[in-house]
């Protein structure tokens, strides 16, 4: 069943996180688990518990904020947003990627 | 694991709680809605929840990566480099040593000081309502203060719209038996209502009841506490004793709570009963307190009093004479007294800044060396705000340090001053080190962080960082430098206004010692003695008292001569009189002193005309009068009586007891040599003495000149005493060298106290000026041994040494002189004839700062001189 996906590249898991929420807007933490993994169309063997972590990570470092709210089962859980300082970080995160995926497609093209 | 960890953990504590429980619901609220999402594709219940809980993976490992992810950052990063901070402080004890001693120096002086001004000056008084508190006078001319009469005050005491409580107050002392000696003990007469003044409530039994100051009640007593614990033992039955005071035994309804009483010079409270005698306006003889009705105003009450006063036109003639009143709180610190703390306190304050100066100089010196470790960090990725942090972590390290050590310092300093200067300090002032003080010990050391920290914290850090990375090795940047040699130039001109004020201080009190107090001060011993009532009801006992003791203590071994007096020289006179010429308008305002026949003997006081006192002027015989030099000037001027001698004036003189005082006239039969009443500051006041056998006093002081040391004659002058009377205490021992030393006590606290301050201040500027030059020279190893190898010659390099050091010292000199003479308007009001401009003073500070200087200099210099060419170019080349 799970032969075809891979892990989350190490590292991304905030960035993913930061893109999910500046696309989608503040929701809680099953949606924004869920989200990724329908982004990546089954592609990723995503422990949806490990966002947790990574969302107390990106709160302490001032990035995301939380509200709280009501989820669909009628219980109160924590709507995740992004803050100014996140956008910003997710600017960096995604120039630090596209720098990298670059010089590895480079490193590799060379190769060939 | 270690400290750091355990303190993080313990801090994350409550706050992980919280955390642990929201992150519960989270999941609990994760599962359920993958669940239903599960349900929703078409899964059983039971194989929905299998499926979403293997979504979310290990539930108890999430919970502990979750908890790792929330430690507190701030609090991590400030634990690491405050554990780095001590780190690099054990690895320079010596550096350690000499800022943390010169914080704690600098801030425990100040807290000590801050002590003082608090207790003085800052805090209310330690009363209910302190600012109704108020004192009440006669104005006999606007602006001087004189005790009122009886009826006056009962006048006042009527005015109950505006006064809640009023009371007279007078001091009073009378002879306890102990063991073989009697003691006197110090108390105050007051009226019924002088505890509601304070709004003092007694700890044990009570304070005075209304009517017993009325004639006629049963003598009672209020004990301070002091009293009861060292007389009484701390009984608590102590109400069911009696307190003999003066061979009268008296009742004790009470003990005062500790506190503010106990440093009142009283210690016991006896209510002040107004005989029918005294119930008239000519003797002005009571101090009032009063407090006002809660909502009136000072204004109010002044303006009360004001229209009292001129309804009272009949009874009181004299046009001029005012009522006034006064916050209480303002009498109790006099302006002297006021000016002095805040002149010491200005003082300590700059010492503190010098040694945050001496301290920010040796971190910058330390932090050049560092630059090199800082660029590191830098290029290594650690943000500017992190390095600052770790640096300003560092500085608050050993400010803490320092703030702790100074604590104890304060602690130490005040317990060492506090008997020292109590006797200047109003009876309110507690000193104490309490939560106030500490408060204002964190807040130094908040300001000296700033000052110490931040500087060299944004000098390190901002300097250019990269480029330090190939400069550090050959040493510090000339910024650097530049910055150091301009805080020592502060610290010289800091140390310059101090030592300009000490020396103007110490100038003004060697004046002050060397006027002539115009009696003989060596070899002569006082103390004073009250003669109760009961054992001398009449003028004539009293009389028969002072001839007997003083010719028995004439015998007495060792013993020159004797004689008694009212009022003792240099400590004020305590009565004043107008004297009056017949046909003559005007009266002349003198100080009346009555003293025996061998009064003037004893203390050597010359005669310039006419004759002193004789034993044949006795009660009954015809008044005479001597006046002092000051009086007969003032007599020919204002009166145009060329010669005095022979000529017959008028007076009002006191009757024995609470006989109140009555018009006489008396011929002046001499004139003697100015003697100094009022203390050696006081300038001469014309005096008239009068024959203490026909106005004879109760409260009188003896005055012995002996043959030898006067102290060792006092156990041969306390038996003469016993003979005449064995239940007569003698108090106030002093001799007479003490009671000039006494009366310029308040001159010479402040300039010792600024004179230390002075001193520490300039041994701390020679230290910051040693430290610069030390790492000049050793920056400079290299230049030296260059011009060395070229052919300087030892003396050379010397001589520039100096030089560079001399440079930093004369503009220190410069702005410190600058500084000295702007704050001269702060000094003139404590200088006695001395100017605040004076040179020979100012001269003084800059050639003994100059010398300090050139003396921390020259060590360094020498060191300089003794660099080796050889050794140094080999090393760095």
């Amino acid at each position: 069943m799970s032969e075809n996906k891979t892990d989350v590249p190490y590292g991304t898991l905030d960035l993913l996180i930061l893109k999910t929420l500046d696309t989608m807007g503040p929701m809680h933490g099953y949606r924004i688990a869920r989200r990724i993994e329908q982004v990546a169309e089954n592609l990723l063997r995503l422990n949806q518990g490990s966002i947790y972590p990574a969302l107390i990570r990106l709160e302490e470092q001032g990035w995301i904020r939380t509200q709280w709210g009501v989820s669909e089962t009628k219980r109160k859980v924590k709507f995740y947003s992004l803050t100014r300082a996140g956008a910003k970080q997710l600017n960096v995160e995604v120039a630090n990627w596209e720098r990298a995926t670059a010089l590895v497609a480079r490193f590799l093209e060379a190769e060939s | 694991m270690n400290l750091r960890f355990a303190v993080g953990r313990l801090l994350a504590l409550f706050r992980n709680r919280r955390l642990d429980g929201e992150l519960e619901g989270e999941i609990l609220a994760h599962l359920e809605m993958a669940e239903l999402n599960a349900i929703a594709a078409g899964l059983s219940p039971e194989e929905a929840r299998r499926e979403a809980r293997r979504g979310f993976g290990g539930i108890e490992q999430m919970k502990e990566n979750h908890r790792e992810q929330r430690s507190v950052r701030w609090v991590e990063n400030l634990l690491r480099d405050l554990r780095y901070g001590m780190a690099s402080l054990a690895r320079d004890p010596g550096f350690a040593a000499v800022t943390i001693g010169l914080l704690a120096l600098g801030i425990g002086a100040n807290t000590a000081m801050f002590t003082i001004v608090d207790a003085v000056l800052l805090r209310p008084l330690p009363f209910p309502e302190p600012e109704r508190m108020v004192r009440l006078w006669e104005t006999p001319t606007p602006g001087h203060h004189n005790n009122t009469t009886t009826l006056t005050f009962l006048d006042w005491k009527r005015q109950d719209t505006i006064f809640e409580a009023l009371s007279a107050e007078e001091p009073v002392s009378a002879a306890v038996a102990t063991g073989a000696d009697p003691v006197r003990l110090s108390g105050k007469l007051v009226s019924a209502d002088y505890f509601n003044v304070f709004g003092v409530t007694a700890r044990i039994g009570r304070t005075f009841a209304l009517g017993e100051d009325q004639p006629g009640a049963t003598p009672v007593v209020v004990l301070s506490y002091s009293l009861w614990q060292t007389r009484f033992g701390g009984d608590p039955d102590v109400l069911k004793r009696d307190f003999v005071l003066d061979g009268e035994s008296h009742r004790i309804i009470g003990v005062l709570p500790a506190g503010s009483f106990d440093r009142d010079e009283a210690r016991f409270w006896q209510p002040l009963i107004l005989a029918p005698i005294q119930l008239n306006r000519n003797q002005h003889w009571l101090q009032v307190v009063g407090r006002l009705r809660s909502g009136v105003s000072i204004e109010q009450a002044r303006a009360k009093m004001s229209s009292l006063r001129a309804s009272l036109g009949a009874v009181i003639p004299q046009k001029k004479l005012g009522f006034a009143v006064d916050p209480f709180a303002q009498l109790l610190v006099g302006d002297t007294l006021r000016r002095s703390i805040y002149l010491a306190f200005g003082a300590v304050l700059l010492v503190l800044l010098i040694a945050c100066a001496n301290v920010a100089n040796l971190v910058l010196a330390k932090g050049a060396t560092r630059r090199k470790e800082m660029a590191l960090r830098a290029a290594l990725g650690a943000g500017r705000g992190r390095l600052i942090g770790q640096l300003l972590t560092e500085s608050l390290v050993l400010c803490l340090l320092g703030g702790m050590a100074g604590i104890a310092v304060a602690y130490l300093l005040l317990h060492a001053a506090a008997p020292l200067v109590a006797a200047s300090l109003p009876f309110t002032a507690d000193l104490s080190l309490d939560l106030r003080v500490l408060g204002f010990a964190a807040l130094a050391v908040m300001a000296v962080l700033i000052l110490t920290g931040l500087l060299p914290s944004l000098q390190t850090s901002f300097g250019k960082l990269s480029s330090s990375l190939n400069q550090a090795a050959r040493g510090s940047s000339a910024s650097s430098a530049a910055v150091r040699r301009t805080i020592v130039i502060g610290e010289v001109a800091a140390s310059v206004v101090l030592i300009c004020g000490a020396a103007l201080l110490f100038k003004s009190l060697a004046k002050l010692e060397q006027v002539d107090a115009g009696v003989r001060i060596d070899h002569v011993i006082t103390m004073s003695t009250d003669l109760p009532s009961t054992a001398y009801p009449t003028p004539e006992s009293a009389t028969t008292f002072y001839e007997a003791v003083v010719q028995r203590l004439r015998s007495a071994p060792g013993v020159e001569q004797a004689a008694l007096s009212l009022d003792l020289p240099l400590q004020g006179t305590r009565w004043g009189e107008w004297i009056s010429l017949a046909g003559v308008k005007e009266a002349l305002l003198v100080r009346v002193k009555m003293v025996d026949p061998w009064y003037f003997a004893t203390l050597q006081i010359p005669l310039e005309s006419g004759r002193g006192f004789e034993e044949r002027d006795r009660a009954g015989a015809p008044p005479v009068m001597v006046i002092n030099q000051e009086a007969a000037r003032f007599l020919s001027s204002r009166f145009d009586m060329a010669n005095p001698i022979g000529r017959v004036v008028g007076i009002h003189l006191p009757g024995y007891g609470p006989i109140p005082e009555s018009p006489v006239s008396v011929q002046i039969v001499g004139v003697i040599r100015n003697e100094r009443t009022g203390g050696l500051h006081a300038p001469e006041e014309p005096v008239a003495y009068v024959p203490l056998a026909q106005v004879p006093r109760q409260d009188v002081s003896l005055v012995v000149r002996t043959r030898s040391e006067p102290l060792a004659a006092m156990s041969g002058i306390r038996e003469a005493v016993r003979q005449i009377d064995p239940h007569l205490p003698l108090g106030e021992v002093r001799t007479m060298e003490q009671v000039k030393e006494r009366s310029i006590l308040w001159e010479k606290q402040p300039t010792w106290v600024v004179g230390a301050f002075a001193g520490v201040a300039a041994l701390m500027a020679a230290l910051g000026l040693y430290g610069v030059l030390a790492h000049a020279v050793t920056q400079q190893r290299r230049e030296i041994g260059i011009r060395m190898a070229l052919g300087a010659r030892p003396g050379d390099v010397v001589s520039h040494t100096l030089r560079s050091a001399l440079s930093m010292v004369i503009v220190g000199l410069a702005v410190g002189l600058a500084g000295a003479f702007a704050l001269t308007r702060v000094l003139k009001s404590l200088l006695f004839e001395v100017s605040a401009l004076d040179p020979v003073a100012h001269a003084l500070a800059c050639v003994l700062m100059t010398l300090i200087g050139i003396l921390a200099a020259w060590i360094q210099a020498s060191r300089a001189a003794r660099v080796d060419p050889m050794t140094v170019l080999r090393d760095e080349g």
